[in-house]
Order: structure tokens, then sequence, then C-alpha cells
């Protein structure tokens, strides 16, 4: 059962890497989150630890609903090309995706996580959804993708931080959630007020500020 | 106290027989070309005419101006009573040796060409700017002319060189260098022209251009002072002569007859030079006096040779 | 475990003492000087020269006193690291000065270079502490002494050329001298004399304290070394000097010559010590030091003087000016003396130090065998020939400056300048004359400053005769006693005037200049600074490279409109070592730059690579 969310977490992770257009992202994104919700629901059941709980659903309040649903407002404001600018086309950030992926594997069974089977796997997925968030940020050009990277980011780490030890502490959960619901907020009025100014927001064009 | 006397009587020695010295080069060089020239006491007569005269201070200038004569004739005077000619090698001069010499001078030339600038006439200020570069070039002569001397004697007190005995070839090197030396500080051909006012050609009469009257008798008698203590010293490095010990009168007489010799000799050398060689361009002036430093080094070679 | 925390903050030496009586004797003349500065009365509408807001005035004061204490406690710290810091402070607080007349663009170019060329050589400094302390563990001055007698010679002799170029910066050696010709100019008048008289000292300071005192001298080639250097500094500092027509970047200039007087003494006496000669080092250290005190009091009369000229005038430029003798006359009284004393006349102060500093040279080559004879003796006809150049320079200065007609408008319309800067000039200028006469008594202080530092016994040493002869040494007859030089010119000069009293009853005559016959002389007759400058251009031309620029400007093929003619030296430091130098780090720079597309996709690839890397290759690290 864990395998299979494991399975789709990843699979969701490279539907969003081959995503064209942002509404495609943000959907890739809540469903990843879903089965992020699923994984902690499991876990929760198995451990009966009323935190996870609560946790969960956090994730699925925070992650699955109120998230997108801001990214998605956000989207229909500023009214800009939906087309997500690739700067590495999407056959080619496939391909760097399962080599990432692979190199996650290879990482995590280097640094000794084979404690169990399903360990390993579940360390290189989270290792992987880091990296793939990473790669998203670099080679997409509007502003949307850092955002979504970001949030992918933090997936991967809670991921990871499950994999390892079952969970990272209650309040520091708590407070994670909080951060990053704020600096979503603020990244989004960041984006709509970038794309008043410049009509755009392509981050590209940053260049053009050097000295 | 009886130091005291001996240099007053030195000083009045200086002011009497400098002017004589002038004299003698000049009737020299009429004779030699072929002239009979004015007499040997005309400076006297010059002096005693200018002593006389009134003065015109021109309304540019200010007390540096008026101050200058007297702040001349004093270091002039004061470097004089610094040269043991009087005073018995036992009792020893105080006021201050051989680098200091170069010093004092150094003041009345500071003054001589702030005066020079003072007036706001073109030559006073083309005079000053001669007369600094060319003494500025003559100190590291100088200095190694005292060096040699000194290190070959033992110290740098004036009365130490005139103790030697026969003139080492240090001292005949270094008295070379000094008669280069010698001709650039009085002002004589081939540097600078004692006999001219042209714009061209005057270096140290420019600066005292504006001078008339008692003042002028005063600088004219400091330079004549200070050609004299230069004559000196060539004489007391090349002929070098104890001073006279015991008060035997024979021996004073013989000793004194020699000192005016010397300095007869060294005063019908300059004359010869001046009047074998042509005044050179002031920019050679530098080439002239490199040459003397070169003669300074190979003093203070011999020098340290010990020869 | 770092042995950061001092035992004791301050010492109290001699060698501190001396010193830090030389920053005060400069820093309270200026600093009552500085109230008549700022003054009202002080800038008369004529002229124009920046006008201080009272705010600015206050931040002024409160910067001076902070300045003042900080070059005390550099002089005074009893810790390296101390040391350190109480330099920067003194650095950074200096071109807070040096900047502080923002409205001149001039100002912010001369701060800019001067603190880049302070902060190098402080760089310089820290390497050499932290070479000492490697082998020592602490900081504290007498633990670093004992610690460094067991350094190995190569170190030793690192740790000594960093120091070298460390404290060479600040003090102004050439090739290091360039930052001086720029800040010293531009700071206000009081921080010119302070910087030039003071701050410059303080370099000289480290030298002696952590070259001789801490280090130890064991080497001959030091000495030497520092000589060269030395008399490198003084020809060039008086060579440009002659060339400048700028008053205050002429005293610049002169201070880099200085500094190389002070550190020939310095020099020779590390050469001394080298060759195991005692009486010879301390001699040598003596002069060194006098000349070091002498040069603070006249260098810090003179730019003050030059002050007084800017703030009555409105120009620092001398051939606008002339004629200032008779519209301020005490301030040209104390420029004379200063002038006086920095080209060595007697019986001032400079003239005592330049006359032991050439005695350190001749009894040094009595003393020595071999080739040295000879090089102490051409070193000491170059120091000759400096003050031959350097008295020149002044006959300059002083004459075209303030004697006969003023040469424009703004010199036409100067007026004396308040009562407190003549004041401060006025104590600076008594204090020339005293050093000069009370020779011996200071030559007491100072050997026994210089015993303290070198650890020679000098109860045996005696300088002088009694207090007002000196005898730099027995047995040989050299003697030299300003006291007495003073007495017989004074006596001279009244005998002089007698005489012209009594040969002649006329009063003089005042009437216009001769000038020849010509009789319609005016301002624009008299001559230039330039062209006084003319030969010494040409005989240095070797070194000066003066190139002219001439530019005709014609109507028709006979009528010719305009002729402009200019004259310029070439820089030579500044065109072939440090442009080439700052043109080298630019294009490197450049060069660097091409990693900084500005991109946010790129920046973030560095991030994430670096991360990648760091977790891959872990365990290396």
């Amino acid at each position: 059962m864990q395998v299979m969310i494991l399975f789709a977490v990843l699979v969701l992770t490279y539907l969003m890497v081959i995503a064209k257009r942002v509404p495609a992202l943000i959907r890739s994104f809540r469903f990843q989150s879903f089965f992020l919700f699923l994984a902690t629901l499991l876990a929760a059941f198995k451990e009966k630890q009323v935190e996870l709980y609560f946790v969960s659903g956090l994730i699925i309040l925070v992650k699955v609903f109120l998230i997108p649903h801001f990214l998605d407002l956000m989207a229909r404001k500023i009214k800009v090309d939906e087309n997500l600018g690739l700067l590495v086309n999407s056959q080619l950030s496939l391909l760097a995706a399962l080599l990432l992926t692979y190199s996650s594997w290879a990482l995590s069974r280097n640094l000794g996580f084979g404690q169990g089977p399903l360990q390993l796997a579940a360390v290189s997925v989270a290792f992987s959804v880091i990296f793939i968030g990473a790669f998203l940020m670099i080679s997409r050009i509007r502003a949307f993708t850092q955002v979504v990277g970001i949030l992918t980011m933090e997936n991967g780490i809670f991921l990871f931080a499950s994999a390892v030890s079952g969970g990272m502490p209650f309040l520091v959960e708590i407070a994670v959630f909080f951060d990053v619901f704020i600096s979503v907020i603020i990244m989004g009025v960041f984006v709509y007020r970038i794309n008043k100014l410049f009509t755009h927001i392509d981050v590209n064009k940053l260049s053009q500020l050097k000295g | 106290m009886n130091k005291i006397f001996f240099i007053l009587i030195q000083l009045v020695f200086f002011i009497a027989v400098a002017p004589l010295l002038s004299g003698l080069i000049s009737k020299i060089k009429n004779s030699l070309r072929m002239r009979k020239g004015q007499s040997i006491l005309q400076p006297y007569y010059n002096l005693a005419k200018l002593f006389s005269k009134g003065e015109v201070v021109s309304a540019t200038a200010s007390w540096v101006f008026r101050i200058t004569p007297f702040i001349v004739i004093a270091s002039t005077l004061c470097a004089a009573s610094l040269i043991p000619v009087f005073i018995f090698p036992a009792s020893l001069n105080y006021l201050g040796d051989f680098l200091a010499l170069i010093f004092i001078l150094a003041l009345g030339r500071f003054f001589l060409a702030l005066a020079g600038l003072d007036t706001g006439s073109s030559f006073g200020g083309m005079g000053s700017s001669r007369e600094m570069f060319i003494s500025s070039l003559v100190e590291p002569v100088l200095c190694l002319v005292i060096f040699s001397v000194s290190l070959r004697s033992g110290s740098t007190s004036l009365a130490a060189f005139s103790a030697v005995g026969a003139a080492p070839v240090t001292f005949i090197i270094a008295g070379a260098a000094l008669f280069l030396i010698t001709l650039a500080e009085t002002s004589r051909i081939p540097v600078d022209n004692q006999e001219t006012h042209l714009e061209l050609t005057m270096v140290h009469e420019a600066m005292i251009l504006e001078y008339s009257g008692r003042s002028l008798a005063l600088i004219e008698m400091a330079s004549y002072v200070k050609q004299m203590i230069f004559f000196l010293l060539i004489a007391q490095i090349v002929f070098p002569v104890s001073l006279p010990v015991s008060v035997n009168p024979l021996q004073v007489i013989f000793w004194a007859i020699w000192f005016l010799a010397r300095l007869a000799i060294v005063a019908i050398s300059v004359a010869v030079v001046e009047v074998s060689v042509a005044k050179m361009r002031l920019f050679r002036v530098a080439d002239f006096l490199g040459f003397a430093f070169v003669l300074g080094i190979i003093a203070g070679i011999c020098a340290i040779l010990g020869v | 475990m770092l042995n950061l925390f001092p035992k004791q903050f301050f010492l109290f030496d001699p060698l501190a003492l001396f010193f830090l009586a030389v920053i005060f004797i400069v820093s309270l003349p200026s600093a009552i000087y500085a109230i008549g500065y700022f003054s009202p009365k002080a800038n008369p509408p004529a002229a124009e020269r920046g006008e201080y807001s009272p705010g600015k005035i206050t931040l002024s004061w409160f910067l001076l006193v902070i300045f003042i204490l900080s070059m005390a406690a550099v002089v005074t710290a009893a810790n390296a690291l101390i040391f350190l810091i109480v330099w920067e402070i003194m650095s950074l607080v200096s071109y807070f000065l040096v900047v502080f007349d923002t409205t001149h663009e001039k100002s912010i170019r001369a701060g800019a270079i001067y603190i880049i060329m302070t902060h190098i050589g402080t760089a310089f400094l820290i390497a050499a502490f932290m070479m000492m302390y490697r082998h020592a563990h602490t900081f504290d001055f007498f633990a670093l002494k004992n610690a460094c007698q067991s350094i190995p010679p190569q170190i030793k002799n690192l740790i000594f050329l960093l120091l070298l170029v460390g404290f060479g910066t600040k003090a102004g050696i050439v090739p290091l001298h360039i930052w001086l010709p720029y800040a010293h100019p531009q700071a206000p008048s009081h921080i010119s004399s302070i910087m030039s008289g003071v701050m410059i000292k303080t370099a000289i300071y480290g030298i002696i304290r952590f070259v001789i005192f801490v280090l130890g001298v064991n080497s001959s080639w030091w000495g030497i070394l520092i000589l060269i250097l030395a008399l490198i500094s003084c020809l060039v500092g008086v060579i440009y000097a002659l060339m400048e027509h700028d008053l205050k970047r002429l005293l610049a200039y002169h201070s880099v010559e200085n500094i190389g007087i002070i550190l020939l003494g310095v020099g020779l006496s590390m050469f001394f010590i080298s060759l195991n000669l005692p009486y010879l080092a301390v001699f040598s250290l003596i002069a060194g030091l006098y000349h070091l005190v002498n040069h603070a009091i006249f260098k810090g009369l003179l730019f003050l003087c030059a002050g007084s000229v800017y703030k009555a005038t409105g120009t620092r430029d001398i051939e606008k000016l002339g004629g200032l003798i008779k519209k301020m006359p005490q301030t040209a009284l104390y420029f004379l003396i200063g002038a006086m004393a920095i080209s060595a006349l007697p019986p001032l102060n400079g003239f005592v130090s330049e006359w032991l500093t050439l005695q350190a040279f001749f009894l040094g080559a009595f003393k020595v065998t071999g080739g040295v004879k000879l090089f102490l003796g051409v070193c000491a006809s170059l120091l000759a020939l400096t003050g031959g150049l350097a008295a020149a320079c002044f006959v300059k200065a002083f004459g075209i400056t303030f004697l006969a007609l003023p040469r424009s408008n703004h010199a036409k319309a100067a007026q004396e300048v308040p009562l407190a800067m003549r004041a401060g000039m006025f104590f600076l200028a008594l204090l020339t004359v005293i050093f000069g006469l009370s020779a011996a008594l200071i030559m007491k202080l100072l050997a026994r400053i210089t015993g303290s530092v070198t650890g020679i016994d000098i109860s045996n040493m005696g300088f002088s005769l009694n207090n007002f002869i000196l005898q730099p040494q027995a047995g040989k007859g050299i003697y030299l006693s300003p006291a007495l030089l003073a007495l017989v010119l004074i006596a001279l000069g009244i005998a002089g005037f007698a005489v012209y009293r009594l040969t002649g009853r006329k009063k003089a005559v005042i009437f216009n200049t001769w000038d020849c016959g010509y009789y319609k002389v005016d301002a624009r007759n008299e001559y230039t600074a330039t062209a006084f400058s003319k030969p010494l251009r040409i005989a240095f031309s070797f070194f000066l490279l003066p190139y002219r620029k001439t530019q005709k400007i014609r109507e028709s093929f006979y009528h010719v409109k305009s002729f402009t003619y200019e004259t310029h030296t070439t820089p030579v430091f500044r065109k072939y070592a440090y442009e080439p130098l700052v043109g080298l780090v630019m294009r490197a720079a450049k060069f660097m730059r091409r990693i900084q597309p500005g991109s946010i996709h790129l920046y973030l690839l560095y991030i994430f690579v670096t991360v990648l890397l760091l977790i891959i290759f872990m365990n290396k690290f």
C-alpha cells in the first residue's frame, strides 16, 4: 500500500515536470499533496498517534485545498499567458527527472539508509522529489514555478522526515505549515506586484537589471 | 677671553684681506689679457664709494629685503670665524665643524635668494632660481669632499686636516673637487661671470641687482669674505701646514708669508682658469658639477684606501 | 585556546611617552588653530571656499578628538591585537576627516585612494602579526619579544618585509607614497597638519617598536634596505615637491622627503645594531628621533600657515599669490621660520637634526670597514643634495607666495587671519626655535629613550659637553653649539647694522623697482613659480619626463589668434606602477563577472549543485 502511494507521488512529480501549462502544474501539485495526505493517514493508523491525524488534516486543508486554490486565484487575476515557459523542453526535462531519480537512489544507498527495503524506497523518493523541485525552479521561466518548486521541495522534506524518523516533532510541523502558508501568500502577492509593474512574470528578464 | 680676542682679530684679518684677493684676481686676468687694468686696491675704493652713497629701496620690497644684507654678512663672518687661522690648535672652536660651515653659508644664500624675489623684478627671480639650482647641485659634491678629507684626517673638525703634514693623494683630489666647487660658489667663469650684467649670463649679480649704497657694500663685502673662505679651505687642503705653536717671531713671519703665498697661488689659478675657458650654458653646469662629484668619489675611494 | 584577552592594555615606556609628547605638541596648537579656522571671521566674503554648518563643525570636533585619542592609543598599546584595533580606528577616522569637504569631488577621490592604500598596509600588518603569533601564541609585546628570539631567520626576514610594507604605506615610503599628495591637501588644514605631523610618525613608531624592540635586528641587510628606500624617498619626494604649485601638495611631498630622512637615522641604527656598534646605534637613532619631533613641529607649522593662506585668499595655487607679506605679516613670519627650519638653516631645529644625521653617517664611516664606507659617504652626499633641493623649493614657496606684488585679485584681497589661528602658529614657531637652541638637553632625553628601546646601556655615553655644546664623539674635536651660533649670528648682525648706521646718515629713498630701467613694472613682470623650478626640471628630466602640449589657433596664415602652452611632468609612479596594477585588477574582475549573468536560474543552479556536491562528498569533509 505504501509502495503504491510512493509510486503515485513519484509519478505525479514527473507529471509536474512535463506540465506545459500553469493549471496542469497546480493540479499535479494538488494531487501530490493528496497522496502525501494518504501516506500520513496510513502512518497515523499504524502508529495510532493522534498528532498524525491532526497533521494529515492540516495537509489536506492547507496543501490540497487552500494553497492550490490561492495559486489558481493568482493565476486568473494575473491573466498571463497560461504557457509555462520552459527553458528545457519537456522531453529533456523528463530525462533529467529520471536521471535525478537514479542519482537520489544512489545517494540514499550510499548514505546507508537501507534499514528496511521500504525505507530505502521512501528515502530515495523523498530525495528525488526534492531534487526535481529544485530542477523545476531552475528550468522554468515563469515566477509561478519558483513558488511551486519551493512547495514541492517542502513536500519532499516532509516525506524524508517521515521516512527516516517517523515524522518531525509536532510543534515543528505546525510551525512549518504555518510558514509555508504565509510564504505562499507573500510570494503570491509579490508575483502579482511584479506583474503589475512589468506586465509579465518572466524571471529571465531579471538579467536586464544587471549593472 | 683669549679665544674671543683671537676670533675678533681673525675676523678683522678676513675683512681686511678679502677684497685684496679679488683685486689680485682681476689684476692677473687683465695682465693675461695684455691690459693694464685697474689697480689691486680697486675693490677697497669701490667699497668706500658704496659706503658713502645713498640708497634706493624698491617700493615692492618688504623687511626681508632690508634685513638680508645683515644676515648675509653675519652668516659669512660667522663661517669665517670657524676656520682656524689664528686659533692655535690647543683652543678648539665650539661653534661648529666643517659640516656646520655649509649650513651657515646656506643661511646667507637663502636670504639672498629671497631678497632677489622680493623686489618683483624679473632679473631678481631669475638670479634666485639659477643660484638655488647651482647651489643645490654643489651640496653633494661638497659633502663628498668633506667626507674624504675627514675620513683621511680622522674627524670632521676644521682643525684636524691642518695637522696632517704633507698632502696625501686624497687631499689633492679632494682639493681639485673643491676647486671646481669654488668656481661655482664664488660665481667665477665657467659658471657665472662677475663682470657682466646681461640677463643671459648673470647669476649672483642678478640677485643683488636692486641693492645700492651701504647695503650693497655689505653684500659685496660678504661675497669677498666667502671667496676667501673657499680659497683658504683649498689652500689648507692642498698645502696643509700646521699652525704655529711657538711665538718665535721669525717662525711667525715665515708662516705668515707662506700663508699669504698659498692664498695667492689659489687666486692665480682661479684667474688663469677664468681667462682660459668660456662661460658654460646654465644647464651644462649640472654636467660640470657631475664631474666634480666623480672627483669627490675618487677622493673618497682614496681615503678608504688610506693613501 | 586563543590568548586574546590582554593582561595589560597600555604600556608607558619611554618610547611611548616620547611619541605621546609629539602627538600632543602638534595636536594642541592645531586644535587651537581650528577654533579660528571655523569661525565666520576666517571666511571673508571676497574669496570662495566651503562654508561649514554648525552641525558639521561639531562633527569635526568630535572626529578630531577621537582621532587624537586613537593616535595616543596606537603609541601606548601593549598588545598587538589592541594595536591593530586602534590602528584601524585611526585610519577610519582620518578617512572621514579627509573627505570632510564633501562638496569637492577631489576630496572624495583623495579619500578613496587613501583608504584603499591604508587598508592594503593593514592587511600586510595583520599577516605579520599572525606569523609572529604562530610562534609566540600570545599578542603581548614583551612575550613576543622573548619568543621572537627563537624564530628561524627566513621567517624573520619575511616578517620584517611584511612589517616594512605595512608600515611603509602609512608612513609614505616610495613607492607606497601615492596617497599622500592626494589626501593631505584635501583635508582641512589643521587635520593636514596633524596627519602630516603626527599620523605618519605613528608608522615610524611601529617600525621602531616592532622591528627593533620586538623582532630584534640580526641581519645587516635590513638596515641597508631601509637606507636605500629612505634615500629614494628623500630624492623622489623633494624632486616632485619642486615641481608642485599647489602649496599643500608641495608640503605633502616634503613630508615624503622628511620621512626618508627620519628613516635614514632609523635604518642606520638598525645597521649598527646588527654590526654590534652600540654607541653609533644609539647616536643614529637619536638623530632619527630628533628629526621626527622636529619635522612634526615644523611641518605642522607649515601646514597651518598654508591653511591660513588658503583661508585668506581662497586659493592654494602659488602662481596666483604674491605680496602676502604686506597683507598677512604674522603668517609670513611664521611661514618663514618654518621654511628656514625645513631647509636646515642654523640655528633652528631642522639644522641640528640634519647635522646629527650627517654626523651619524660620517662617524659610522669612520668605524666600519670596507666598501660600506663609500656607500655611507654617498648616502650622506645624497642627503646633502636633498637638503639643498629642499632649500631651493622653500625659497620658491615663500618667495612667490609672500614676496613681491600680488598676482591676482585673490591675493590682493587677502587679510590677516583671526587670533586663534595665529596663536596656534605662534606656539609651533616658538617650539621650532626652542628645539633648536636646547639641542643638548633634548639629546639627553632622547638618549634615555633610545637606551630603553634598543636595550643598550647608555650610562657611559655622553653626547654633549655641557648644556649648550653638542659633542658627538669625544676626543675628535667635533662640536656644535646652536645656542652659541645664534648668539654669534645676532652679534655679528648687530655689528653689521652698526657699521651700516655709522657710515652714513642719509635715509634710503623709496622708489620703483629699477629692473634695468623698465618703467612699467607690475605683477606680470615677476618671475613665476614654473619658471623658478625650470632649471631643476631640466636637470632631473630623466626622472620627471616632462612633456608639453601646445595649441595654435589661427585666424589666417599671418594672424595667430591664440596660443596655448602647457607643460606637464609625467607622474612616473602613477603611470608605470599603479595604473597597470589597477588595470590588471579591473580586467580580472571583469573576467570574473561572467559568472554573474543576472539570471535567477543560474544562481539557483549554483546553489543546488554546491549542496549536491557537498552531500556527495560529505565523507571527505
